[in-house]
């Protein structure tokens, strides 16, 4: 302010005036509820099985701190190249941009990061800890949950020994997954890295086999991962048509017959199935669309004959009931896949020890069952056969837990676990598909691995501590929508259905950093604050300030606790609580 | 492009402390208004909210000079002191006439009549929070159709249509006139840069909600303001010289009802009553879309802006004044 030259009030002019500022007037005593920041957790990191802190990756991949964002995924899951190319996201059926337009492309941009930082090693900082424990443990099984597991482990500083029966580590992702869904190299890249932080893997190492269960004594906990890697048989799948016998004596020893997992391990292997000109593939989960989709590429890779619309799915309900990702379901379609809804195989008939034809059942949709999908009801006298020359059958997947010398408490085939992933034999813990209430996703292990790395450390007498601390959930209608105007989903890059279909090659392209970016911006970034200045913006008593780090701070002596603040924050990272009272 | 982000003038010229409501938009109208306009101001208060938002002697909360003046004098008391200042020889000095609906469109009025048709060189703001508010919300001609007020109570509710100020003013021929609103801070910053550019008298309206009296919780007012530029309750509008008119932003058309509903004050009202009130709502704009249309073809048919041409006069006008 002006400085004044009189100093007595008989110098001062003959009007009243102001010279101080308000600034000394302190209203925020009016105030009867006071404005906070507080981060909240958005819905995709509650759907994403792995806890992966999404909106925190993403304002990272914003600022185009690309590797600050990679090791931010690593803190919960070690294989970012992996669940960005084959996860099912559940991440983006809850995100809640959903309900606005289009969901975010979560995974595009969870595989864009990853590949971004293919060339780079995860830093030591990635350990929670300096401190190398003496206690060891021993993880069976390399698949995901276990390298999971392991990984975890090692970031707590335990030393974890894997136990892989295998000739190579990576379990169902190396024998499962089709190399146009996953190629190798992402997969040796990221098995690497978990090698780097100290984790051994022990391959051709079969528990019970080569190498006995008594070497598991000197571990201080086990961690049993062993996945489900032997494919049911059709007569224990599908016991609703038990009336009619449908086996290995009915038809399951012929020439041409294969399952799901064997086919794909084939494949995986450098093998090459013998396949005929017309493939039926039982079943309508992952493995089946993987299998049927590799069929094709087999026809077509060996240049034999014309394999086109000769592969076709079979499955007892519909399109909708189908456990497989749809995203996969449609490129199957696309490359040329049939698909054959409402029908259950009941016979393979044979011809001179081959297959030949196959007898099958019209099914109908009854009441949900468990699972919630509509049961199929077979239609009676609705039987009728079709030629084939190679039947595939990929109707689930189960442990082979022969190994396990304890009784073990089972549920069904698997290893029942509690919440913590314990066996109730001390010590002992397992996950993944081979323990109870599996999902048969990669997602699903991981998390089980990371749960049981918890838990391992706990059972240990460590609790070394990790964040992640479960907040209130933003709601899709807490998110101000004004401030983001409709915008369209990246659409991933893929090669043409004519090249794909024709080779092993990956299908599916990483985003641009462009599209990258752009899909970025579209999250809402639900309850994570990104310092967008609308709080700031709209604040009437000017009581929001924002330092020399882009941090703000309210001004309590004169925030009136009006709310617009709160109310304009587009993403929920505010909220409004009672003042208390003070009768000063 | 992601997110709407604000890039406003960093320096904020307002000070915290001021005695408004929670919540006033007539305050965040200000701030933006000191934002746009900068230090280099004088501000010209008749009796209105404002009056006591300023604090009490000897305080103030505005950060330039205010000259507080009675009611129905903002727009001679700004001539007044711009003549001053021109006559020190100031020519950079923006007077700005800050004043709310009732001492423009009632009290002041005749003052501001005057001055826009002696086309005084000053930027009139008017907030408008459609009565008056600080003497304990009586209506104003600015109070639309069917709101509550403490002399327009519930049982009858103000039965008149709000004045339409802009048409009076457009009438006026001013060189520019605009009308903003607080939910839009980057409208109205540059509406007013615009204007502080223009010689001339210059005159823009701002919707600025009153949560006491329009009768809704503070947290609202910028949904409020925004849910009024939807609805086409509120047009943001530019127009040059009083006749060539502009629109900044083609709103959604969203029912007025959703609008109506969050507010108190139009609680009393008849599913009937509000039909009225889209009907003229829609009928508003229909007329508004012709003055529109009119003015892009006559901007077309002149070969390009009319208004800047007719700008470039005024200002050539304002330079030949002030060289006498």
């Amino acid at each position: 302010m002006t400085k004044y030259k009189f100093t007595t009030v008989e110098e001062m002019p003959p009007l009243a005036f102001s010279i101080e500022s308000t600034r000394k007037i302190p209203t925020g005593s009016w105030r009867h509820v006071r404005p906070i920041y507080k981060d909240k957790t958005s819905p995709c990191e509650v759907g994403c099985p792995a806890g992966e802190k999404i909106p925190v990756y993403f304002d990272l991949v914003r600022q185009k701190k690309y590797e600050e964002a990679w090791y931010k995924i690593l803190e919960d899951n070690p294989l970012p190249g992996v669940t960005g190319r084959v996860c099912y996201h559940p991440c983006e059926g809850q995100c809640n941009r959903t309900f606005y337009d289009e969901s975010v492309a979560i995974h595009n941009i969870e595989r864009f990061v990853a590949d971004k930082n293919f060339h780079n090693n995860p830093p030591e900082r990635i350990s929670v800890t300096d401190l190398l424990k003496s206690e060891k443990v021993a993880v069976i099984g390399s698949g995901p949950a276990g390298l999971s597991c392991a990984y975890q482990l090692a970031r707590k500083g335990y030393r974890a020994v894997i136990y892989e029966a295998g000739h190579e580590a990576g379990g169902m992702l190396r024998y499962g997954i089709p190399h146009y869904r996953l190629p190798k190299n992402i997969l040796d890249k990221e098995i690497g890295d978990i090698v780097s932080l100290g984790v051994q893997i022990k391959v051709d190492s079969r528990i019970g086999k080569n190498i006995p269960w008594g070497e598991l004594e000197k571990y201080d906990a086990v961690f049993v991962a062993v996945g489900a890697m032997r494919s049911k048989k059709m007569s224990e799948g599908q016991r609703l048509n038990s009336s009619r016998s449908f086996g290995e004596a009915e038809g399951g020893d012929l020439k041409g017959v294969y399952s799901g997992v064997e086919f794909l391990y084939e494949l995986n292997t450098g093998g090459s199935p013998q396949i005929g000109d017309k493939v039926l593939v039982v079943g309508g989960g992952n493995t089946a669309i993987d299998a049927a989709r590799s069929a094709l590429r087999l026809g077509k890779s060996e240049g034999s004959r014309p394999l086109s619309g000769k592969v076709t799915v079979l499955y007892r309900r519909t399109r909708a009931e189908m456990p497989a990702v749809p995203e996969e379901i449609e490129e199957a379609e696309k490359e040329g896949v049939k698909f054959e809804f409402l029908v259950a195989p009941v016979k393979i008939i044979g011809y001179r020890g081959k297959v030949s034809k196959i007898e099958l059942q019209r099914m109908k949709l009854g009441e949900p069952d468990a699972s919630g999908r509509r049961k199929p009801i077979p239609v009676v006298d609705s039987n009728f056969t079709i030629q084939a020359d190679t039947i595939i059958s990929a109707i689930g997947e189960e442990p082979d837990l022969s190994f396990l010398p304890y009784s073990f408490l089972k549920k069904g085939v698997r290893v029942f676990v509690d919440d913590d992933h314990s066996t109730g034999v001390p010590g002992i813990f397992a996950g993944g598909d081979a323990a109870t209430n599996p999902n048969g996703t990669v997602v699903n292990a991981i998390r089980a691995g990371k749960e049981a790395a918890a838990a391992i450390d706990e059972f240990l007498g460590w609790r070394t501590k990790m964040d992640g601390v479960k907040q209130q959930v933003v709601q899709s209608e807490e998110i101000n929508t004004f401030y983001f105007p409709h915008e369209k989903r990246a659409k991933f890059p893929r090669i043409s259905v004519e090249k794909s279909k024709a080779s092993f090659g990956e299908v599916n392209k990483t985003l641009s950093e462009e599209q990258a970016l752009a899909e970025v911006d579209r999250c809402f970034s639900c309850g994570t604050c990104l310092h967008c200045d609308v709080c700031m913006t709209f604040c009437p008593d000017v009581a929001i300030l924002k330092d020399e780090f882009g941090e703000y701070s309210i001004d309590y002596d004169h925030c009136k606790g009006c709310g617009i603040c709160v109310n304009e924050c587009p993403r929920e990272a505010m909220e409004l609580v009672e003042e208390e009272l003070q009768w000063a | 492009m992601g997110q709407i982000k604000y890039q406003l003038p960093a320096e904020e010229i307002l000070a915290p402390g001021h005695f408004a409501c929670p919540g006033c938009g007539g305050t965040l109208a200000m701030r933006y208004a000191l934002k746009a306009l900068g230090r280099k101001t004088i501000l010209v208060i008749p009796a209105c909210c404002w009056t006591v938002i300023d604090g009490p002697v000897p305080f103030s909360a505005a950060g330039v000079p205010v000259f507080h003046t009675a009611f129905e004098t903002a727009a001679s008391a700004a001539s007044g002191l711009k003549a001053g200042l021109e006559m020190q020889g100031d020519h950079e000095t923006t007077v700005v006439a800050f004043a709310g609906d009732g001492g423009t469109f009632d009290i002041g009025f005749q003052a501001l009549s005057g001055a826009a048709e002696r086309n005084e060189d000053f930027i009139y703001i008017c907030y408008d929070n459609e009565a008056y508010m600080n003497t304990g919300i009586q209506r104003s001609s600015a109070t639309p159709f069917g709101a509550w007020t403490t002399t327009t109570p519930s049982e009858s509710p103000k039965a008149e249509n709000k004045k339409n100020i802009i048409e009076i003013l457009a009438a006026h021929r001013i060189p520019y006139l605009a009308t903003t609103s607080v939910a839009y801070p980057d409208d109205m910053i540059a509406k007013i840069q615009k204007a502080k550019e223009i010689r001339g008298m210059r005159f823009i309206h701002v919707f600025s909600p009153c949560p006491p009296g329009w009768k809704f919780e503070p947290e609202d007012s910028i949904k409020i303001s925004r849910m009024a530029i939807k609805s086409k309750v509120f047009p943001l509008l530019e127009i040059f010289d009083g006749v060539d008119y502009r629109l900044s932003h083609e709103p959604a058309g969203t029912p007025v009802r959703d609008y109506l509903k969050m507010q108190g004050r139009f609680r009393h009202l008849k599913e009937k009553q509000i039909e009225e009130i889209q009907k003229t709502i829609d009928e508003e704009w229909e007329r508004l879309k012709s003055k529109l249309v009119s003015s892009k073809r006559t901007r077309q048919s002149n070969g390009g802006p009319l208004a800047k041409e007719r700008n470039l006069f005024h200002v050539k006008r304002g330079e030949a004044l002030r060289k006498e």
